[in-house]
């Protein structure tokens, strides 16, 4: 209680101080200089350069097609080549006579007519983070396939904490997810796919908690690449039976198949849609929340004065923290939901349903069960 | 149209009012069916998540629509 106490009137200290800065500081209306703003949203959106703030910056390379493939080490030297030419300063000349120069909005339009480029394959800072982070499993697990090669774990116990802590995540998913979902007999050959889809979204997520890291789960263009590779795991294994429950669900009357056709075709293209979305929405929502938390520090202090700005900080931080807490089980929820729903959806493709269709030849009387 | 981000906002709001109930039902089902039968926590644990992702899933459907309303 008297702790409590202390606190409210140490709150209510630093709101007077605020109080009096507010007075102190009334005329300190300085333009802001370009130069001084913070790119916050690169927090988020997809940059053509990898920057740690205060150590360096580097410059990814451009590859674009657009009257052919052209290939430039950075977006300065596409700027140079004379084939293209940022859209700022395409819309801008007069930037150049202010002394501007360096690429700004990194969007390349041709030089010649300023019409955009076709096609846009550069190599952005999310791509860099999605191979980091595949490359990062490969290393980890490739290690541990060779340990459990040699035998280390399989004719004696893993040894290390690493090992162990990856040993209780594999099974779990292994025997929970994708043996419960697929099915004894087929659940090997999906194995490797859905564990390496769990850890690679897992690191990509984790990326995002460290400092100068990026989350490349929250860009819509990552998830959907992942949706799509498991649109095809999904399509490309689909059995007769599957196809057949798309283009003619059995037991349902010829009429309401003009209904039920599109519908389930269009049912193939949600699914995977969801999976994109759900990724997606999530780690951006988290992002955009510490975000939107840690920005209210900022409009205290532009309301009220520093005072109340820094004040208030204490408790838009410790809510930042919880968030941060929130967003780390978030990942671990968010790579382990893309895993089973695809093990589901694989799962789905691969059912036999033969053991429905004896409701059709059962005598009793009752009406065809509807089949999921 | 000022009222394009009127609807998103509140179109986002309802969305909200459904999801959140949706998976509260699930959360509290999944409580109930937890306590009466500990042994099969973990099987009731995945079958929530898939609920609850698909409730999630439909939520996200719906938050689309409020971000193109307000992105036009």
């Amino acid at each position: 209680m008297v702790k409590t106490l202390r606190i409210a009137f140490l709150f209510c200290l630093l709101l007077m101080l605020g109080g009096f800065n507010a007075n102190a500081e009334v005329d300190t209306e300085t333009p802001i200089e370009p130069a001084q703003e913070v790119d916050i949203l690169s927090k988020m959106g997809d940059r053509y350069y990898i920057e740690f703030e205060g150590l360096f910056k580097f410059y990814l390379p451009r590859i674009i097609i657009s009257d052919g493939l052209h290939f430039y080490s950075s977006t300065k030297s596409a700027m140079n080549s004379g084939v293209f030419q940022d859209q700022f300063y395409f819309e801008n000349p007069q930037a150049f006579e202010a002394g501007v120069s360096g690429p700004v909005s990194y969007t390349l339009v041709h030089t010649d007519d300023g019409r955009p480029v076709m096609l846009d394959m550069s190599i952005s800072k999310h791509v860099v983070w999605f191979w980091l982070s595949g490359l990062l499993t490969l290393l980890i697990f490739g290690r541990l396939a060779n340990k459990y090669k040699s035998g280390i774990g399989r004719e004696t116990a893993p040894r290390g904490a690493g090992m162990n802590f990856a040993e209780v995540m594999i099974v779990y998913l292994r025997d929970e997810v994708v043996k419960s979902n697929i099915g004894e007999e087929k659940y090997l050959k999906f194995a490797p796919y859905l564990l390496s889809c769990f850890f690679i979204i897992l690191f990509m997520n984790l990326f995002g908690l460290m400092p100068w890291g990026q989350t490349p789960t929250a860009d819509i263009s990552v998830t959907a690449a992942l949706a799509i590779t498991t649109f095809f795991m999904v399509n490309l294994n689909g059995t007769k039976d599957y196809w057949k429950h798309v283009f003619a669900m059995p037991g349902v009357p010829k009429l309401m198949l003009i209904i039920m056709i599109p519908v389930e075709i269009l049912g193939l293209f949600t699914k995977p849609f969801a999976l994109a979305i759900r990724l997606f929405a999530n780690m951006l929502a988290g992002k955009m929340l510490i975000l939107s938390m840690l920005g209210m520090i900022f409009i205290f202090m532009g309301m009220y004065g520093t005072g109340v700005g820094l004040g208030s900080g204490i408790i838009w931080v410790s809510f930042t923290l919880f968030i941060y807490a929130l967003k780390v089980f978030a990942a671990f929820l968010q790579a382990f939901i893309f895993t089973m729903f695809s093990a589901l959806f694989i799962g789905m493709a691969l059912e036999d349903h033969s053991h429905d269709h004896h409701h059709e030849e059962e005598p009793d009387g009752l009406q065809p069960a509807t089949h999921l | 149209m000022e009222f394009a981000y009127l609807a998103a906002g509140l179109g986002a709001g309802i969305i909200l009012l459904g999801a959140g109930f949706g998976i509260g039902m699930i959360g509290k089902g999944a409580m109930d069916a937890m306590a009466r039968q500990p042994e099969a926590a973990g099987d009731v644990r995945t079958a929530m998540l898939i609920a609850a992702g698909l409730i999630e899933g439909a939520a996200f459907f719906a938050l689309v629509i409020c971000i193109i309303l307000a992105l036009a």
